[in-house]
């Protein structure tokens, strides 16, 4: 059955940042030189194609662009610069916008402008319902215990009901991504066991991120830099969220530090700190390839989050340093920031917190099931990766 | 004709200050409005419309680096106010070179032509002036000794000037040639020989064109004639100074895969058939004379004087023909591939050289050897007529080709003679694996296709995609790429690799286009007078551009192209009159042509 | 004995002792270097002193230095046909290891020569005049190119054009790639300097019904209806030295190529269709519609097994010129490229393929052998047509939507083109093309001489390459015409006509159809300035009439017995 190609499709993509892919004449140099790519998913170059052809329905089904950590080797070698890598980006941009149900991401991604005044609202929204409540039964002068301004059992439900909303969209998309892929992508059948035996997958791609670390080989620069910072990164916004969703008390009692707790509050802090400076930095110096470009979405998320780290470190300080009402301002701020970014998450890069590590657990029980259908190596006189 | 001119300028590279020309087509005779377009996005349909019914226009030209990519919504736009289309006008100023001294004068000459509806190689033709019959040519390749031919045949004096000791070029090297594959040297050496004793052509090898004066039609040229140290009359090519001579070198016409000594000749069949002495080398020279000199006590004919000096020629010639070929892109630019650092990956010409009968392995296919060197005390690569044949070898085209980093352009043989090693090897080794990777595969002459054809047919692995990385895995070279019509990635375990290297101009072509002049494309070729109408000519008067220095070809085209110069050359001395400089025509010069041919 | 080269293996001297026992030998000398100035000095000598007639050099291969010694028997004043160079270096000394087996077979070569050289003749190689003017057959860019290189230095030029106009199918072209420049400027530029040359005697809607004679002294008739009201035509003869035939090409019939629907699907058409289209501006449907998707499919007829093998060479920087012309004409319409391979090889080239990409056309590859093919889609569809094929870098099998197809169609012979062929006496390929005479070296020659071919009509080709091989045409030409005199080797055939039966075998086989038939005397007659003296006239004649001069029965079996030492 011929599939109909779509000379428009390119056009939508350039929105997502896929400006160079026409320029590809497919020499397939990009493939031989990605870390990543090997037999069964053979990457960039062939993702490329798809995208260039416009063939949708094969593109929403596929892995390759969470496979790809974009080191930027194919865009180094690209003999057109095609920019492969940031093609590829582009392509996880757009395959979020797919699993969203809601068609929000898409609307982010497309303009710049809708995403910020949907922020911009939401903050403004978050504030105003804080300050209402802060002052109807607080005091803007004490931080924590009685006669709070914002009272941390209050902000415990509140911290977790904005968790719910988001896991509720998370888990959804991660369900529309599992249809996509595993059943429409998948032609042949793949018996239950293979997602009993793979399972593993998912925490260790979510806590290692080693294959981020394997795109760092054979590079002179920088080894293995921003895999760590990466995942410095990721760890400490997790370890952040569980102190926040869990420890919320223990987190705001004060003034005087608990270390039991705190500790982890500090390490986290650094962790997305450094991370936070070193991608703006990295984002306005462009020294690696995969900074070149940057898509809309990715300044206002690390803008963002650096504003979350600055106003928490701050409100942190003003707390234990006896500066209640400076405390509960930036406190405000704080929250004002998080609200949006914690809701934006699902629509926004960021989701490929949930995605990657799917799509890691997805592409090992495809790959079984695929081997377990044929063997692939096959007698002609290649020789496969 | 009621005219509108409009500028869609692109690139500001040429530095034409538009506005200036746009006042200046402004004046032109019945030109009604004159605009500089915003090209992004292109012209809008509706506007164009609207211009010429407001205008009521007749005639539109288009100005501009290359007005022909807005040409066709200029048509629709007549075509929907019902206007003629045929009175829409190119006035390209890449076409007709406004660029260097002149531009603007050359420049606003192209709009008015347009303007007056006249193609401007009707209008800007040079005056003549008399013609001085000697004719210098530039470079002794296939392309020079073809023109040197032509025009010496028909009676008229040729000074062929070569850098290297002998003429031949990159043919020379050459085994066979596609598709025919008949032997190159076979072919060429007997036209070699032809120049050598051909009365009516003076040979110069070893010589360089230093400065050139004078007007079209009698060019003053001076030529650097390095010291051979040999004299050609009374060498006779004994090889006796050869044998008794210590040194060894890297030898050039071998591609550096074998070794000469500092004397030497390049090829047994060299023209002319006399030794030279290698000045960097040769331990006499460099030792000031103190050392060695052993050639000369054993010339018998005494025809050696390492004393001798460069010396200075000067010459008065009419034409002047440009032949000076090609370079090869130095591949160890490009990492990946490992040259330099694997000694079984070689380029295009280093493989020539080996499979070549007269070759250093009398054209046996083999993998080079390892040998302990007891000068250096090293180990070094080498080839050997022992060594052993490669079990596979992998042909990696473009490489340096169609690449933005490198060349952006297509170097046109690489395809070809890549399927001709295919060939080869397969016909001199055994049971051999030949793996080929290509982006395209360029196969457009005369039993081309048909070839390409025949090297499927033999069993080679043509492989649809670019191999990106050589790599060794304990001691075995392996080639990485992907197979795109299989949709696989592949690996191969080769003992050879040959690396089709891009073809850039010759080191030299900056200096001489700087000398005479001569404007050069943005690849670094000689550039045309103009694309279609006179591929070889160039705007100054009375030098031409034959063979790959104009740009990559093969070489049935530049023997085609050295004839043809021929036909320039002829025609001014059989007519007399040598044709002026293009460059040098004024502005007001082609107006008034221009006005003349439009009148009537 | 060429320094070591030959006496490190053979004993020279010890040949030189044995040969000048030999009867009829005045002297037998040795030097070391008999091609160097004194060597040729020596030999002149001896021949002045002792009277010498006859002179065996042995040496190197006569095609090194045969030359070179003949000409120091003419400064001797003995005709240089009566020399003979035994190859004792090549043959002998090079490829032997044993001196005493080499010096044996140098000596027999030797010996063989001298039997050779008793029987060799005086020849004269003669001369015949250069007649200047010159026959151009088509009035295209090469036919025109041609006539204005010869005109312009002064000689008549016959241009035949069988259209009632110049230009030839560049005339039918708008823009030309990559540089999408006026072919129109290039064309009127040519014509107008064409038709006011004094020189080019202009013959439209003629032909060249008849060429006979041979270098230097063609003699044509021209069958014209040029200015003639009526349609009866009236034929010119005239006197030429040379002929240059330009009759260009023919595109490829689509309709020939079932599965493309061409004269079926109205809106399926061909480049020359579009170039039409383009050049009105109104790129448009049947039904006069702006096309949302335009497909362009290369190798129309060209690159395939059932129809032409080549490729077009031009076709594919035509399509991408199509992409550029259409998109700027409709920047809302997409356009798919269909190719196998992008033949982007010349100057300038490669940019316009990268152009073409950053233009945003979509390349979309088929392999060579498979055959896209064309339908109606279905009325839901947002387009007319679907084109269905397999598409080699995706691996998919596609349907590309289209409303205007266009078809790239190849180049190929022209129909007339045997007819010019027999008319002119060159041969073609299976393909129809004309055959040069070197595909290499000799790119416009034909085998024969004074015939020359150039631009199309030998291999597709785009306009540079024609203009450059026009211009080359013209050079051969030039350069013969400035020695006036053309000089014939004194080695060609002849026919005893008292011998000749009449049977008119040789006159087929000759290669160079150098042998015309006297009805009158019903002798068959060599035309010495055609003939090349390759000798198969020679080994076939039955009745052994015809000799070749220089290679006579006698001498080469007086060489072959000398060989065998035959005494």
């Amino acid at each position: 059955m011929s599939i109909r190609v779509n000379p428009m499709f390119i056009d939508d993509l350039v929105r997502y940042g896929a400006e160079d892919v026409q320029l590809c004449y497919q020499c397939g140099d990009c493939s031989t030189v990605c870390p990543h790519a090997d037999e069964v998913y053979k990457f960039p170059r062939k993702s490329m194609r798809l995208l260039q052809m416009g063939l949708e329905q094969k593109l929403e089904t596929t892995l390759e662009p969470w496979l790809c950590y974009y080191c930027g080797q194919c865009s180094e070698q690209c003999p057109r610069e095609a920019d492969p890598g940031e093609t590829m980006m582009s392509l996880r941009r757009w395959l979020i916008s797919r699993y969203d149900f809601t068609g929000i991401a898409r609307q982010f991604f497309r303009s710049r402008t809708t995403e910020i005044i949907a922020i911009l609202i939401t903050a403004v929204l978050t504030g105003t319902f804080l300050l209402i409540y802060g002052f109807s039964g607080g005091n803007i002068n004490v931080y924590d215990g009685e006669g709070a301004f914002l009272p941390s059992p209050f902000i415990h439900k509140f911290d977790l009901s904005v968790g719910a909303i988001l896991v509720v969209f998370l888990v959804i998309n991660a369900i529309r991504m599992w249809y996509l892929v595993m059943i429409k992508g998948t032609p042949f059948d793949v018996p239950w066991w293979i997602y009993i035996k793979q399972f593993y997958q998912l925490p260790w791609h979510f806590f290692t991120q080693k294959r981020y670390a394997e795109c760092e080989k054979k590079r002179e620069h920088a080894v293995y830099m921003p895999w760590i910072i990466h995942l410095g990164l990721m760890l400490g916004y997790v370890t952040m969220l569980i102190l926040v969703m869990v420890y919320i008390e223990q987190l705001q009692a004060g003034p005087e530090i608990r270390w039991q707790v705190h500790i982890f509050g500090y390490l986290a802090t650094i962790g997305l700190s450094i991370g936070t400076i070193y991608f703006i930095r990295s984002r306005f110096k462009k020294h690696y390839i995969q900074y070149k470009k940057s898509h809309g979405t990715d300044w206002v998320f690390v803008v963002l989050l650096f504003i979350i780290v600055v106003t928490g470190i701050a409100q942190h300080i003003f707390h234990r340093t006896g500066l209640p009402e400076m405390a509960n301002t930036t406190y405000v701020v704080h929250l004002m920031s998080v609200v949006p970014w914690l809701l934006r998450m699902p629509f926004s890069k960021w989701a490929h917190l949930i995605y990657r590590p799917l799509a890691m657990y997805f592409a090992a029980i495809r790959r079984d099931a695929l081997v377990r259908q044929f063997s692939i190596i096959n007698s002609n006189p290649l020789v496969v990766k | 004709m009621r005219t509108g001119v409009f500028f869609c300028q692109t690139d500001d590279s040429r530095n034409l200050n538009i506005d200036a020309i746009a006042k200046y087509s402004a004046n032109l005779p019945e030109v009604e409005t004159v605009q500089i377009l915003r090209l992004k996005p292109l012209p809008d349909l509706r506007f164009l419309s609207d211009q010429i019914t407001k205008y009521s226009l007749g005639r539109i030209v288009i100005a501009g680096d290359i007005p022909g990519y807005y040409k066709p919504v200029f048509t629709r736009a007549m075509a929907m106010t019902g206007g003629n289309t045929d009175e829409i006008r190119l006035a390209s100023f890449q076409e007709y070179g406004a660029k260097g001294e002149n531009a603007m004068d050359r420049a606003k000459a192209i709009v008015a032509c347009a303007a007056m509806g006249v193609p401007f190689p009707l209008a800007a033709v040079p005056g003549g002036n008399p013609v001085n019959h000697a004719t210098l040519i530039i470079g002794g390749g296939i392309a020079g000794i073809q023109s040197a031919l032509e025009i010496a045949n028909a009676g008229k004096q040729v000074f062929l000037v070569e850098q290297t000791g002998t003429i031949g070029g990159h043919m020379a090297m050459f085994d066979k040639t596609f598709p025919t594959l008949d032997c190159a040297a076979c072919i060429l050496t007997p036209k070699m020989v032809s120049v050598g004793q051909h009365e009516m052509i003076r040979l110069l090898t070893r010589s360089k064109v230093v400065a050139v004066s004078g007007k079209p039609g009698s060019y003053r040229v001076k030529i650097r004639q390095s010291a051979r140290f040999v004299d050609v009359k009374s060498c006779v090519a004994c090889n006796q100074c050869s044998e008794v001579c210590p040194v060894k070198v890297k030898s050039e016409f071998d591609a550096g895969i074998s070794l000469r000594k500092a004397i030497y000749i390049p090829f047994p069949q060299a023209v002319p058939n006399a030794y030279l002495v290698d000045e960097k080398s040769c331990t006499f020279i460099l030792s000031e004379g103190k050392k060695c000199g052993v050639c000369v006590k054993k010339c018998p004919k005494e025809c050696i004087n390492l004393n001798e000096t460069d010396h200075i020629l000067d010459i008065e010639v009419g034409n002047i023909i440009l032949a000076t070929g090609y370079e090869f892109l130095d591949v160890s630019k490009i990492e990946q591939y490992g040259y330099g650092v694997f000694p079984n990956v070689l380029t295009s010409i280093e493989f020539e050289r080996l499979t070549n009968a007269s070759g250093t392995t009398g054209g046996r296919i083999v993998t080079k050897t390892k040998r302990f060197n007891k000068k250096t005390e090293k180990d070094e690569w080498i080839f050997s007529p022992e060594g052993v044949p490669p079990r596979s070898v992998a042909l990696i085209h473009c490489v340096g080709s169609r690449n933005k980093k490198f060349n952006p352009y297509c170097s046109r043989v690489c395809c070809m003679y890549s399927l001709k090693f295919a060939h080869l090897i397969k016909e001199k080794v055994p049971n051999v694996n030949v793996y080929e990777f290509y982006i395209d595969m360029r196969a457009f002459g005369k039993g081309y296709e048909e070839f390409a054809e025949r090297i499927k047919q033999e069993g080679t692995f043509i492989i649809r995609g670019h191999s990106a990385s050589v790599e060794m895995n304990n001691d075995q070279m392996v080639v990485k790429g992907e197979d795109i019509f299989n949709d696989k990635l592949v690996e191969f375990q080769v003992d050879m690799v040959v690396l089709a290297v891009g073809l850039i101009p010759t080191p030299g072509t900056e200096e001489l286009s700087r000398m005479l002049g001569i404007q050069r494309d943005s690849d670094g070729w000689f550039s045309e007078l103009d694309y279609n109408g006179s591929p070889t000519d160039t705007d100054k008067g009375g030098i031409y551009v034959a063979g790959m220095c104009q740009a990559p070809k093969d070489i049935p085209d530049t023997v085609a192209q050295a004839s043809a110069v021929a036909a320039g050359v002829l025609g001014s001395l059989t007519s007399g009159k040598g044709v002026g400089h293009m460059s040098s025509l004024t502005l007001s010069e082609i107006e008034a042509k221009a006005k003349t041919i439009h009148s009537i | 004995m060429c320094g070591t080269n030959i006496a490190k293996i053979v004993d020279v001297e010890a040949v030189a002792k044995f040969v000048s026992d030999l009867p009829n030998v005045v002297l037998a000398k040795t030097y070391k270097y008999m091609c160097s100035n004194p060597g040729q000095e020596m030999i002149t000598q001896d021949i002045k002193e002792n009277k010498l007639n006859r002179v065996v050099v042995a040496a190197c291969s006569p095609n090194m230095h045969e030359r070179t010694f003949r000409n120091a028997l003419r400064s001797a004043g003995l005709n240089q046909y009566l020399f003979e160079m035994a190859n004792i270096r090549e043959q002998c000394s090079w490829v032997h290891t044993d001196p005493g087996e080499a010096t044996e077979k140098a000596k027999t070569l030797v010996y063989a020569a001298i039997c050779r050289v008793e029987l060799h003749e005086e020849l004269e190689s003669m001369s015949v005049d250069m007649c200047p003017n010159v026959l151009i057959i088509g009035g295209g860019i090469a036919g025109m190119t041609a006539a204005l290189e010869i005109a312009d230095a002064g000689n008549n030029v016959y241009l035949v054009e069988k259209n009632n106009h110049l230009g030839g199918n560049l005339a039918r072209i708008d823009l030309t790639a990559p540089y999408l420049y006026s072919a129109r400027d290039l064309l009127t530029e040519k014509i107008t300097r064409t038709s006011n040359n004094k020189k080019i005697h202009l013959y439209l809607q003629s032909k060249v019904t008849e060429v006979t004679g041979f270098i230097g002294n063609f003699k044509a008739t021209i069958n014209s209806l040029n200015g003639t009201s009526s349609d009866k035509s009236k034929s010119i003869n005239v006197e030429i030295g040379n002929v240059v035939v330009c009759t260009g090409y023919k595109e490829f019939d689509a309709s020939r190529i079932v599965h493309y629907g061409y004269g079926k699907l109205p809106n399926v058409i061909t480049s020359f269709e579009l170039e039409k289209m383009i050049r009105t501006g109104r790129i448009e449907t049947k039904e006069g519609k702006i096309p949302k998707y335009v497909a362009i499919i290369h190798c129309v007829g060209s690159r395939s097994q059932e129809f032409h093998t080549y490729c077009s060479r031009v076709c594919c920087m035509t399509a991408l010129k199509y992409a550029h012309e259409i998109k700027s004409a409709n920047p809302e319409s997409y356009i798919s490229d269909i190719y196998i391979d992008m033949h982007a090889f010349g100057k300038g080239h490669e940019d316009f393929y990268r152009r073409s990409s950053e233009a945003k056309t979509l390349f979309l590859m088929y392999e060579k052998g498979d055959r896209p093919v064309i339908h109606k889609a279905a009325p839901k569809d947002d387009c007319e047509m679907l084109i269905e094929v397999n598409e080699k870098l995706s691996g998919e099998v596609i349907e590309i939507p289209a409303d205007l197809v266009i078809l790239m169609v190849g180049m190929e012979a022209r129909e007339d083109s045997r007819e010019v062929a027999r008319i002119v006496n060159i041969s073609q390929d299976k393909e129809g093309w004309f055959i040069e005479s070197h595909p290499k070296l000799e790119p416009v020659a034909t085998t024969t001489d004074g015939i020359f071919i150039a631009g199309t009509c030998v291999a597709p080709k785009d306009i540079p390459d024609t203009v450059a091989q026009a211009r080359a045409a013209a050079a051969r030409i030039l350069a013969r015409i400035a020695k006036e005199k053309i000089e014939v080797d004194a080695l060609y055939s002849e026919v005893n006509e008292n011998l000749c039966s009449g049977c008119r075998l040789c006159n087929t086989l000759c290669p160079y159809s150098a042998i015309e038939f006297l009805e009158d005397k019903k002798v068959s007659h060599i035309i010495s300035a055609l003939c090349k003296g390759c000798g198969v006239c020679v080994a076939s004649c039955p009745s052994t009439a015809i000799k070749g001069r220089h290679f006579t029965d006698q001498q080469v079996l007086a060489q072959i017995d000398g060989l065998f030492g035959v005494i």
